[in-house]
């Protein structure tokens, strides 16, 4: 393993460990051990908000004689789960060079449904019809997974009423509306026992029996009888449980998950990286915004302080390859990755 | 007595540290003294066109999502990142307290309402405070390469002990 292990305590330098206790097509459980709180946040907030899926964001109405409002109806439509399969290769549409579709960004539904005999019609997620071109044969169907093939209810219509619309389904993630999120819900524990006292459980006689064990407390060493408590102990232990909307599987959405991530950090390493020539940081860096802050070709050289605290100065006359980092990749007047 | 007194000073000569110069330029119009109404009338339009040049612009160049704030020294830096919240923020606070030439690292979200996380990196002599930031983000990339390989080992082992 490449992971530098540097300061950390003894659990913590085996590195993080993963160890998947259920899985099927709707949820996964997992748990995720000599890891940070903060990382296992993270990566949770992430699977919530930011992973990018398929949803319909715009209606076109044609005929709608419903007794439901046109905003109610695409409101509805708005929440249907698509198959987001192979969205990864999908722009966004604002960053599509197209005017308005294309099959690099959005993907056309329609539906047509008229109630034309005595009873109420009921229109189902499966009347949806994709009609554009597609990246590929999946992306975009609704997700149907119950056993009738009907998918989720949109409206009913009584004998003579119609609807007509044409969807577009637009690459998105959860942050901007949440009908772009690819989790129904993240389960997230840890220390079930509350050995931590990060929990402060009400009870009115006795806690232990007022509060039900948690389904991961066999996993875990009970607190022993007039245990003292422990100040230094982190959480080091955290249950994931990945429940899926549809839209994508939930083992996918654990590791897009953590490639989102990655993505966001790439992004910002490219940022801080992007426009020396293999040299470290330069002038460029922090901008007009903070022109006192230029810097020498070898990163901090010929800095000057204006704030006066002239005690640092000396120090970094050279700072090429006198840091501890001189030999890593990271040290100045290197830069691998790009 | 005299200690208390000398701890009061301490903040306002901390504070002289920040150039008050550096805060950044407003999008307000620069006079606005007479403000007759005949003038809003034909100022109007010309304010609207003026804006929707400088939105075009920005939407042209890349945005900086990473800027040193001012007050910054090469070992006590505080940067400002644009549209990123305690999912960076928080991951990224304690990789970089992992690296031991880092003195003190924290984060902030100044107010829920602007979309700007801050981190205040302070390193010990022999690094920098952007050195330090670089290798957390890379030492997180590392992490999340690591988690991401262990994930689909156990989903292999998984797969295999539910088919057996
Ligand atoms: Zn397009």
């Amino acid at each position: 393993m490449d992971y530098d292990p540097m300061v950390m305590d003894d659990a913590e330098a085996m590195g993080p460990v993963v160890k998947i206790s259920q899985a099927d097509s709707v949820r996964v459980k997992y748990q995720l051990s000599n890891a940070d709180i903060s990382f296992a946040n993270s990566l949770r907030r992430v699977m919530l908000a930011e992973i990018p899926t398929l949803a319909i964001d715009l209606v076109e109405i044609e005929e709608n004689s419903s007794v439901l409002a046109d905003e109610f109806i695409a409101h509805r439509l708005g929440l249907i789960p698509l198959n987001s399969e192979g969205v990864d290769s999908m722009f966004f549409s604002r960053d599509c060079d197209c005017d308005g579709t294309c099959e690099r960004c959005t993907v056309t539904l329609t539906l047509h449904a008229k109630c034309t005999g005595d009873e109420n019609m009921h229109v189902f997620a499966r009347d949806l019809v994709p009609t554009s071109e597609r990246i590929n044969s999946v992306l975009g169907n609704p997700i149907i997974t119950d056993a009738d093939g009907l998918g989720p209810l949109i409206l009913k219509l009584r004998p003579g009423q119609e609807v007509k619309l044409v969807c577009i389904a637009k690459k998105g993630i959860a942050k901007e509306h949440a009908k772009w999120a690819p989790s129904a819900a993240i389960g997230f524990e840890y220390d079930p026992h509350n050995k931590l006292h990060h929990l402060d459980l009400w009870y009115e006689q006795d806690p232990k029996a007022e509060w039900p064990p948690s389904e991961y407390a066999e996993w875990e060493e009970p607190p022993q009888e007039g245990e003292p408590f422990d100040y230094d102990a982190v959480p080091n232990r955290f249950y994931f449980n990945v429940e899926s909307a549809g839209s994508l599987p939930p083992d996918v959405i654990v590791s897009e998950g953590i490639k989102v991530i990655q993505q966001k950090l790439a992004g910002l390493i490219h940022e801080l990286s992007e426009g020396d020539g293999g040299d470290g940081m330069n002038g460029d860096y922090g901008g007009p915004r903070s022109p006192e802050y230029a810097t020498g070709a070898d990163g901090f050289g010929g800095y000057t302080t204006p704030f006066g605290n002239g005690g640092n100065q000396s120090s970094w006359g050279g700072a090429g390859g006198t840091t501890p980092y001189g030999t890593t990749p990271y040290g100045a007047g290197q830069s691998t990755w790009s | 007595m005299p200690r208390a007194k000398s701890k009061k000073e301490e903040p306002v000569e901390a504070g002289s540290d920040v150039v008050m110069e550096e805060a950044p330029p407003s999008h307000q119009p620069e006079s606005r003294d007479d403000m007759s109404v005949d003038q809003d009338e034909n100022d109007g339009p010309e304010d609207v066109e003026d804006e929707e040049v400088d939105e075009e612009e920005e939407e042209e160049e890349d945005v900086q999502r990473v800027r040193l704030l001012p007050g910054s020294t090469p070992t006590a830096a505080s940067f400002e990142f644009l549209n990123e919240g305690h999912t960076l923020g928080n991951a990224l606070r304690y990789i970089i307290m992992k690296n031991p030439d880092v003195e003190f690292c924290a984060y902030a979200i100044p107010h829920p309402s602007e979309a700007k996380m801050n981190v205040r990196i302070q390193t010990f002599e022999g690094t920098t405070a952007i050195q330090a930031l670089e290798k957390g983000l890379r030492d997180l990339q590392e992490l999340c390469d690591v988690v991401s390989d262990k994930f689909i080992d156990a989903k292999e082992k998984f797969a295999a002990s539910a088919s057996s």
